[in-house]
């Protein structure tokens, strides 16, 4: 069945299938193809049994002909490579060969081959003469065929010992050959005749049947594969290819008729049974043509659908002198509807046949309510055209589509007494009586979410960088006008879910999308009333952060499948991020609880999801907040699939792991260009989120062994640039990163400064901001208090004492910023030190210890845990003696009883090592 | 430079500097059975060492050499060495063997003493007791008995006195390396601990009288300043470094008891399962005796619980050995710092 059904209003196709089942079944397609199936069937197993055999043997006769005509030209290059087809082809024969002994013709052929080939060797003048390539592939071929023979070496002198066993085929061969050369069509025919006759003196009676047979197959063969889709609809339109097999059976008629006398004329009874036969069969098939045509009378509609793809039988759709009425109409439709989704319904000509519907529906007044039901299969049929659910609809086509949504619509507007609904049956549809309500079945939502998903496909499989993409992106906006007025109408008409259904579409096509008017007004608003008439106009449309609370609060509140829920918050959230409204979007996100159960959402869901997180990320980042942004940016980044994370491509690497159809699958999921994220700005706010963090941590806990990473992906890039032999000036956005890094582990913030925000860093990625002013001028102050934090965390030990003014002086930040970093710090115990307020400095209290008390410290705790697992392997040997001591955990710090108690195990203990 | 110390050091006979000493007073439990009771080494050696080291040896690399020599009496005297060259990657085919073949004949040739006795090898703070020098010490001693190894510590060198101390296998451990067993069991029946692993023996540096000459006439002109490593009060960075391996070594230990820990609780374990096991089979025989029906055959109780593979216990000797000589490096160190100190508190306070 047609994926439309499947997606859409299946409901309505079921319950057409039912309603009418009684009527059309016999009409439908039963009568003529169940018996042409049988007939098939039956020809079928027939086939099967001796194709196998024959197609080899014609393969092998048919090359070895090839073979026998380069020996007569001397095209030594040909019959090698003739050769070395017609070997494998006989290994593929092999199967059959085992069964029936190796053919006789195979043999000669080998003979006769060495033989020409020792002939031309020995012929010292002609191979003189001979070009360079048949002379290379004389010898090859010498070579190859002698120890091809070895193998058949038995037959081959059984062959050369008695060649006049084979002399009457000779005979034959030549015949043949010469037919063969003059009538190039017949080959496979003459061939397999030959293969046939070969096989004669074996059985000679039995074979004649066999033959026939045969030859039936193949004409069978060759039209079956020519037609072989026509065949099994032919039932349902076979008017017009009734005319067609008719010239076939000429064709096939004279065929035989010609091949007669040339093959054979002892075989005139044979050739009577088969004509006979041939002619049966075109009885058989005349007969039901006549069977159809007699069906077809029964409903002229029949010829018609069939005949359809001809334009000129377009005007026939009624007969002529029909009245037009409603219910001959409607039985029209549902005739062209029965035709869908079956093979060999020409769609596009369905199409056609559903517009003409529509206009001669039209020119009749039959009403609104027959073309809305009309359009409304005009768009299922549109959606059908294409058969493959991963291929995109002709951008053309969804034009087409968009039109007749838009009229559609029009319609439904203008007759607000039309009813619609995908559970109205088709038995309670009011198509005609204008008194009541018109009733129509189908839903209006589910074509537009699947215009909506087509536009997105088409999107997807456009280069981004193309014209074409930017001419298909203008499409949005004519499909964010069809859904804005979908959404009106479901307003007015529609259920709740639908209205949830219709917001989460208009909400997915808003999200995304920065509002720079929103954004120019919040500027100008602070700075008073110089508002002219145009910004008034410009101000008309409604804020789409108004836009999008508004409909979010109603799915919110209204929706009860929790997926459109999801996807609104998280659209919502989005929205908020975009426009730096950064608490609302944490509070929402953190409110929504979605971080905890988003890996059981579906792929699709989750990637908007991974954008969301990102976009928070972002968010934070141009408000300042490092850690936050580090935070939300750490599960996309670390994992170094960003790009697969975000649906915006696939990665190579994991392309052995998936087959096919993941890979389609996959494909389908990819966010379209337009909606993407900048993926190196991404790496950039993430790097330098985390040089933020980590430099001043890695200062302070230079000697610490237990110190954490803040962040693997930081450290890579960090080791990536130690490892560079020779250190140019940074290129890449990461060499800027860590070249940057590098400075301010020296607390030099201008250097850091100069590698952060720089021409090519703003052409990178700043300049990708919103506010990138604003933006920057946050990074430098940051860059300058971490630098300071660095500063203090790596030289306090240096200094006895060091003036605040020397700081704000070093770092050119105000003296009660620095003030504030320095109290914190302390106030933290990150800096071991006080304020002294009349002379501004700081006093350093020296109580960090030292390199080597560290490095003691940690020696003793590890010390600690040796002798604790010394201890435990002790106890084993023990048994539960030992257990007395497990109780105190803390056994070795009591070192000195425990030795009393058991001196006697110190040796013991030793033994343990 | 380091060599005049040496020098100095070693005048005549006596024994070399701090490491002789501190090996006389371990040999005398080990080395009574040994083949070998005193090393004799030629200057000449004693520089070569040292300047292979200087001019390939750069950090935590080592370099090696063979020793060549003879054995008179239970004297082993070192007479020449020569360096092995530096591995690196291009010359993978390299063949040592042939190497050593033909330096020996080369210097056999020119009537040098060509006898294989050893080798040498340079140390990164004192970290050399590794299961590669077990080895190769292990298959030099097994093929010449006498062969004996001198590490030699580049950095204590450069802080003023001079370290080369002799190492052999002692018997003990042989036996246990040539059975390749060292499963726990195998390593308490030839009751070795990282204590008995190494013999150190002890060395005298042996220099021709007119050697010693030059030696007295240098000492007299050398001025004080020259030696001023030898008082250098700087300690941290060493420390520290030792301290850094010491505690590498400490997680490597732990980590291998761990493990052992490990064995030891699926082998108690499986024993009670063992256990279990025949003590059911025992009572389905005797219901079976009472009714009169044969006995159960016996199976193989191998079969049915395989024994867990002991974890190899050298490695843990190994670490232990290398942690001792790290402990003893840090002591003689400190001790020899706090007497530095010391001295330069009485020199400060005099001065005052």
């Amino acid at each position: 069945m047609s994926r439309f059904f499947t997606t859409g209003s299946d409901s309505e196709s079921e319950s057409s299938l039912s309603g009418e089942e009684l009527v059309t079944k016999p009409v439908g397609g039963n009568y003529g193809k169940q018996p042409l199936l049988l007939s098939e069937d039956e020809e079928d197993t027939k086939r099967v049994v001796r194709s196998a055999k024959d197609k080899r043997f014609e393969e092998l006769t048919n090359l070895i002909r090839t073979i026998r005509n380069a020996m007569k030209i001397r095209d030594v290059t040909k019959c090698l490579e003739e050769f070395e087809l017609l070997g494998k082809a006989y290994g593929k024969a092999k199967s059959i060969v085992d069964k029936e002994g190796v053919p006789r013709f195979y043999i000669r052929i080998l003979a006769d081959l060495e033989d020409y080939l020792n002939e031309l060797w020995e012929d010292k003048e002609g191979k003189k003469k001979m070009n360079k390539n048949n002379a290379k592939a004389l010898s090859t071929l010498r070579q190859k065929i002698r120890k091809y023979n070895r193998d058949f070496e038995s037959h081959i002198t059984n062959y050369k010992q008695n060649p006049e066993q084979s002399a009457d085929e000779d005979a034959e061969k030549n015949e043949e050959d010469s037919e063969a050369s003059s009538d190039e069509d017949e080959d496979e025919d003459g061939v397999s005749a030959a293969a046939f006759l070969k096989k004669k003196s074996e059985a000679p009676s039995g074979d004649s049947r066999k033959f026939l047979k045969k030859m039936e197959d193949e004409d069978e063969d060759s039209e079956d594969s020519e037609d072989d889709e026509e065949w099994d609809t032919s039932s349902t339109s076979s008017n017009s290819d009734s005319e067609e097999e008719e010239g076939k059976q000429t064709v096939l008629a004279s065929r035989f008729l010609k091949k007669a006398p040339a093959t054979e004329e002892e075989k005139k009874a044979a050739e009577k049974k088969r004509e006979d036969k041939a002619k049966k069969k075109h009885d058989r098939k005349s007969k039901r043509l006549d069977e159809e045509e007699e069906d077809n009378e029964g409903g002229e509609w029949e010829r018609v659908r069939g005949g359809a793809p001809l334009v000129k039988e377009k005007p026939k759709m009624f007969a002529k002198g029909t009245e037009i009425t409603h219910a001959v109409v409607i039985k029209k439709l549902n005739e062209i509807l029965q035709a869908r989704g079956k093979k060999g319904t020409d769609r596009a000509a369905q199409i056609e046949l559903l517009q003409l519907l529509v206009q001669i529906a039209s020119e009749n007044n039959l009403g609104e309510g027959v073309t809305v039901k009309i359009k409304f299969n005009i768009i299922a049929s549109l959606y059908d055209y294409n058969p493959n659910l991963a291929t995109y609809m002709k951008p053309e086509m969804w034009q087409k589509c968009l039109d007749c949504i838009n009229e559609l619509m029009d319609i439904l507007f203008a007759n607000p007494n039309i009813f619609i609904g995908e559970n109205i049956l088709e038995e309670s549809e009011n198509l005609s009586n204008a008194d009541q309500p018109l009733r129509v079945r189908g839903c209006i939502l589910t074509l537009v979410e699947r215009m909506d998903e087509e536009f997105t496909k088409i999107m997807q499989n456009t280069d981004p960088h193309s014209q074409e993409y930017v001419e298909h992106l203008k499409d949005e906006a004519a499909v964010c006008a069809i859904i804005d007025r979908v959404q009106r109408y479901l307003e007015e008409k529609g259920t709740t879910e639908e209205v949830c259904r219709v917001y989460l579409r208009r909400i997915l096509h808003t999200y995304y999308k920065f509002d720079y008017k929103a954004h120019q007004r919040q500027l100008t608003l602070p700075e008073g009333a110089s508002k002219s008439d145009q910004d008034q106009a410009e101000n008309e449309g409604e804020d789409s952060a108004l836009l999008m609370e508004r409909l979010c609060k109603y799915i919110y509140a209204k929706d009860r499948t929790d997926r459109i829920r999801t996807c609104a918050i998280l659209c919502h959230i989005y929205h908020h991020a975009l426009h730096s409204r950064w608490y609302q979007a944490r509070d929402l996100m953190l409110m929504s609880h979605l971080q905890d159960n988003i890996q059981h959402a579906d792929p699709p869901v989750q990637i908007l999801y991974n954008r969301t997180m990102v976009q928070l990320g972002i968010c934070a980042f141009r408000q300042g907040l490092t850690k936050d942004a580090h935070n939300a940016l750490l599960d996309i980044q670390s994992s170094g699939r960003a790009k697969e994370l975000l649906g915006q491509g696939l990665l190579l690497r994991s392309l052995q792991e998936r087959n096919q159809e993941q890979e389609k699958v996959e494909r389908r999921r990819q966010v379209p260009f337009h909606l993407h994220i900048n993926l190196e700005l991404l790496e950039c706010v993430y790097l330098v989120s985390a040089m933020l963090l980590e430099i001043p941590y890695m200062a302070a806990h230079e000697s610490d062994a237990r110190r954490r990473m803040i962040s693997k992906q930081f450290h890579h890039q960090l080791r990536v640039g130690e490892r560079q032999p020779l250190l140019g000036p940074p290129e890449s956005m990461r060499e800027h990163v860590v070249a940057a890094s590098k400075a301010m582990k020296m607390g030099d913030w201008k250097t850091c400064h100069s590698f952060i925000i720089n021409e090519k860093m703003n052409g990178k990625v700043w300049d990708l901001f919103p506010e990138a002013d604003k933006v920057r001028s946050m990074l430098v102050r940051k860059i300058q208090e971490e630098s300071l934090r660095t500063y203090l965390f790596t030289y306090s030990s240096v200094y006895d004492s060091i003036s605040m003014e020397t700081l704000s002086d070093m770092f050119e930040l105000d003296l009660p910023t620095v003030h504030s970093i320095i109290s914190k710090m302390i106030i933290n115990e990150e800096l071991m030190a006080s304020l002294d307020q009349p002379t501004q400095t700081v006093v350093m209290h020296r109580t960090e210890p030292t390199a080597q008390q560290n490095l003691a410290l940690q020696l003793a705790e590890k010390l600690g845990s040796l002798v604790e697992n010394n201890e435990r392997v002790f106890d084993h040997k023990q048994g539960t003696y030992g257990g007395y001591f497990r109780d105190q955990k803390d056994g070795y710090r009591k070192n000195e009883g425990y030795m009393r108690r058991g001196g006697y195990r110190q040796q013991q203990s030793q033994t343990a090592y | 430079m380091a060599s005049r110390k040496e020098g100095t050091g070693s005048a005549t006979t006596s024994s070399s500097s701090t490491a002789g000493a501190a090996g006389k007073g371990k040999s005398k439990g080990g080395s009574g059975d040994s083949a070998v009771k005193q090393v004799q080494i030629d200057g000449l050696v004693v520089l070569k060492i040292i300047k292979h080291y200087q001019e390939e040896g750069q950090g935590t690399e080592v370099v090696q050499g063979v020793l060549l020599g003879l054995v008179v009496e239970d004297r082993l005297e070192i007479t020449n060495c020569f360096p092995f060259p530096q591995h690196t990657e291009d010359d993978a085919d390299f063949d040592e063997v042939q190497y050593q073949m033909e330096m020996m004949r080369s210097l056999r040739h020119v009537n040098i003493d060509h006898l294989h006795v050893g080798w040498y090898q340079s140390t990164y703070y004192g970290s050399f007791v590794t299961r590669a020098l077990l080895d190769s010490q292990f298959s030099y001693q097994h093929a010449i008995e006498e062969s004996v190894v001198l590490i030699y510590d580049p950095i204590k060198t450069a802080q003023g006195s001079l370290s080369l101390k002799a190492y052999r296998l002692t018997p003990k451990l042989m036996e246990v390396c040539k059975e390749k067993d060292f499963s726990p069991e195998a390593l308490k029946k030839g009751s070795i601990t990282f204590e008995h692993m190494f013999e150190e023996v002890p060395i005298v540096i042996k220099n021709s009288h007119l050697i010693n000459v030059l030696m007295w006439e240098l000492e007299k002109k050398s001025a004080v300043a020259d030696k001023h490593e030898l008082l250098s009060l700087a300690s941290s960075n060493h420390l520290g470094k030792n301290l850094q391996l010491l505690m590498d070594r400490v997680d490597e230990m732990s980590q291998d008891i761990v493990k052992y820990n490990t064995y030891m609780r699926n082998m108690s374990k499986q024993q009670q399962q063992k256990h279990q096991y025949q003590q059911r089979r025992q009572q389905e025989n005797m219901q079976r005796q009472s009714r009169g029906e044969p006995p159960l055959p016996e199976e193989d109780l191998s079969k049915l619980f395989k024994p867990h593979q002991p974890p190899a216990r050298m490695e843990s000797l190994l670490i232990a050995g290398q942690i001792n000589t790290y402990c003893q490096n840090i002591k003689e160190f400190t001790a020899q710092n706090l007497g530095k100190l010391f001295m330069a508190q009485a020199l400060q306070e005099y001065n005052n």
